[in-house]
């Protein structure tokens, strides 16, 4: 089913992707990877793969095919989502060795990752957890558009309709994201872009993470000036569209 | 120049935010409004005379939005309220309707060349949406063609698949060309024979954030012939440039014959009015179609529509504004030169688009017109502009003043590009 594949998309490349930031982020999964040497690949029939490598203390996530030391095989794309889900056991087609993290370590970090996902308005109420969530939810929203874009009927529909160009998306004292959009297909990067033809400001933390939560009505703090948006807005209203599409698939 | 400030716009706008979804919804509102930076606009009038309006911090503005059309003659006209205020007196919202409907349809069947008859409703977007409709029911047909990046109002079909609220079936008889390729609109005839009941545009492209198009030379004699020559209503959409270009209708100003007009913003000067026309071969289809609404035939607004067309026809609005628009338009672009600025001008002068096209973000363009805000001339960035008849020689100085003031602060915040 389109939808399981569009899932699946943005569980990998979205969601589980954040392992990366997490594990600078927040102590407790630095710890949890200490010493580690491990590449984990994620092999979904029908997606692109990608290979989340543990070493020396830090996380990288790669989308694309490369070298690992575990191979995990899911024979669809809702064989993914149910393991994300927690209904189902991944099981490596390599690297039984290594077994043993994902039991323990990798399981840990899914924990923690769901942790600051899935906040409480008691959560928020911490400064340090609050900027953590909005870092990880904004990277799984921006990161989850080209997933939706790229192959969500709707999704491509709006996509096609943004221009060729960069979109530079940026918290104030948070993380810089852009999207590129190239004939109707869009690519994103951590960090601003040079010469983008769009832009898009949250004026902190608090005001991204309250539209990103949903707490705060994105239309109001256009006008209060606490979202700002310039540039060829066109790209932006279009890249909206999928921007609310993203909850749909995260429920 | 003093530049202004809007802390009670920005207070009371927090206050709105509360009760009301967005705050403003809609074209007037910032985010539609594409309000960039919005500290550089205000939110609220609190009054409005003639080419101005005054926010409700007490700044006064130089209005080339015209309150995106309606505003023709000058705000607060004295002939056009003269003749609301006497049909107020007499009767508006009635059980049935005065005879001020009928002298409404015989003043536009004088006025409009191509009108045999007019009917009435209120938007711009109930009368996009019953001339589909009666173009449907006279051709018993679906389908519609429309242009890329044109408006036709907020109805579904008008709006795009993939945006809130739109379903695949609001827009599946939609078929979309880009305007002046006519190569395209005939391979949408011919692959869709016996389909086709409908084509909408507008005289001229007057997209959002692109360089507005009129239309190549030939285009309209060759879309009229096609629409003829296979059973297609041409329907024109008129609710923008109407009476703006020429009082006999748009459609008569670019040489061509309609078979349906859609007006509105100006036809009124401001009262909630709007008409669709058409040819004596529709009339009956239009009365086939069940469309009505509680307001549509209230007198007050005919009596508005009455006085505004008459002023418009005794006056010559359109020429008067062409002409005002041609002088704006030649003006800003060379005080824009002088300073190093590639101010383009597109469209027709009385409704003109402008971009500053240094950059291709728009960026120094969204700057100018702030920094023009700041000082008085209210613009939007994104969107043509609006001329009125009551904009003077004086208001036209005025405004090269701060465009040329905008321009040389945008300049100076700008060495790495100039
Ligand atoms: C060309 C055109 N058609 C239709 C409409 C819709 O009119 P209204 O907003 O009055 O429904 C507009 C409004 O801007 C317009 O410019």
């Amino acid at each position: 089913m389109a939808e399981e594949k569009v899932k699946a998309c943005i569980n990998l490349h979205a969601v589980l992707r954040n392992l990366e930031d997490l594990c600078e982020l927040d102590p407790m999964s630095r710890k949890i990877i200490q010493g580690k040497n491990v590449a984990l690949k994620f092999s979904v029939v029908g997606i692109s793969k990608s290979v989340i490598t543990f070493t020396e203390g830090k996380c990288t996530a790669v989308k694309g095919d490369g070298p690992c030391s575990i191979n995990l095989y899911f024979s669809s794309p809702r064989n993914f989502n149910l393991m994300i889900e927690g209904k189902k056991n991944p099981i490596p087609t390599k690297g039984f060795q290594h077994i043993g993290f994902l039991k323990n370590e990798f399981t840990k970090l899914a924990d923690r990752l769901s942790y600051y996902l899935k906040p409480t308005a008691e959560l928020l109420g911490d400064k340090e957890y609050a900027r953590i969530n909005t870092i990880l939810t904004a990277y799984t929203a921006f990161f989850a558009i080209p997933e939706i874009a790229n192959w969500d009927p709707l999704g491509q529909l709006n996509a096609s309709r943004i221009a060729d160009g960069a979109i530079n998306v940026e918290v104030i004292d948070g993380p810089a994201i852009s999207i590129t959009a190239k004939g109707g297909r869009l690519e994103t990067s951590k960090g601003k872009t040079a010469n983008a033809r769009a832009f898009m400001v949250f004026d902190s933390i608090d005001t991204a993470s309250g539209i990103l939560n949903g707490t705060l009505d994105s239309y109001s703090c256009i006008g209060e000036g606490r979202l700002s948006i310039s540039g060829f807005v066109p790209m932006i209203d279009n890249l909206n569209k999928i921007l609310a599409q993203v909850p749909g698939y995260l429920m | 120049m003093k530049t202004y400030s809007y802390p009670r716009s920005q207070e009371i706008f927090r206050r709105a935010s509360k009760v009301i979804p967005s705050g403003i919804y809609g074209h007037l509102g910032p985010s539609q409004g594409c309000f960039i930076p919005v500290q550089a606009y205000p939110f609220f009038v609190e009054r409005a005379k003639g080419a101005y309006f005054w926010d409700v911090d007490g700044n006064r503005f130089i209005d080339y939005m015209c309150a995106y059309g309606p505003n023709v003659l000058g705000y607060n006209d004295p002939d056009v309220d003269e003749a609301v205020s006497k049909q107020m007196a007499i009767g508006n919202c009635t059980t049935l309707p005065t005879t001020k409907m009928i002298e409404l349809a015989e003043l536009l069947v004088d006025t409009v060349t191509s009108a045999d008859w007019a009917f009435f409703a209120k938007n711009g977007g109930d009368v996009t949406s019953f001339a589909l409709m009666t173009a449907r029911a006279a051709t018993n047909r679906p389908k519609v063609i429309l242009f890329h990046g044109g408006y036709h109002g907020v109805a579904p079909w008008a709006q795009k698949l993939g945006y809130p609220g739109i379903t695949a079936a609001d827009t599946e008889n939609n078929i979309y060309v880009h305007w002046n390729n006519y190569a395209e609109i005939q391979a949408a005839v011919r692959d869709n024979p016996g389909q086709i009941a409908c084509l909408m545009a507008p005289p001229y492209h007057h997209p959002i954030f692109e360089d507005n198009q009129l239309p190549a030379e030939g285009f309209w004699a060759k879309v009229r012939k096609l629409c003829t020559d296979n059973g297609i209503v041409l329907a024109i959409d008129d609710v923008r440039c109407g009476f703006r270009l020429d009082n006999r209708g748009s459609d008569y100003y670019y040489g061509f014959k309609a078979d349906l007009i859609c007006f509105c913003k100006a036809l009124a000067n401001g009262w909630n009015v709007s008409a669709l026309c058409g040819t004596d071969s529709l009339k009956e289809a239009a009365s086939a179609v069940m469309y009505t609404g509680s307001y549509w035939l209230s007198s007050a607004p005919f009596a508005a529509a009455i006085a505004t067309v008459t002023k418009l026809r005794q006056i010559d609005g359109a020429k008067l504004m062409l002409a005002q628009g041609r002088k704006l338009t030649a003006g800003l672009r060379e005080i824009g030169l002088v300073h190093g600025f590639d101010l383009r001008i597109s469209g027709e002068p009385s409704m003109w688009f402008m971009r500053i096209a240094n950059d291709d973000n728009m960026l120094l363009h969204q700057e100018w017109v702030a920094e023009c805000v700041r000082r008085g001339a209210f613009f939007t960035n994104h969107h043509n502009l609006f001329i009125n008849c009551a904009l003077s020689d004086e208001d036209i100085k005025h405004t090269f003043a701060i465009a040329e003031d905008a321009f040389k602060t945008v300049k100076e915040r700008h060495p790495e590009i100039f």
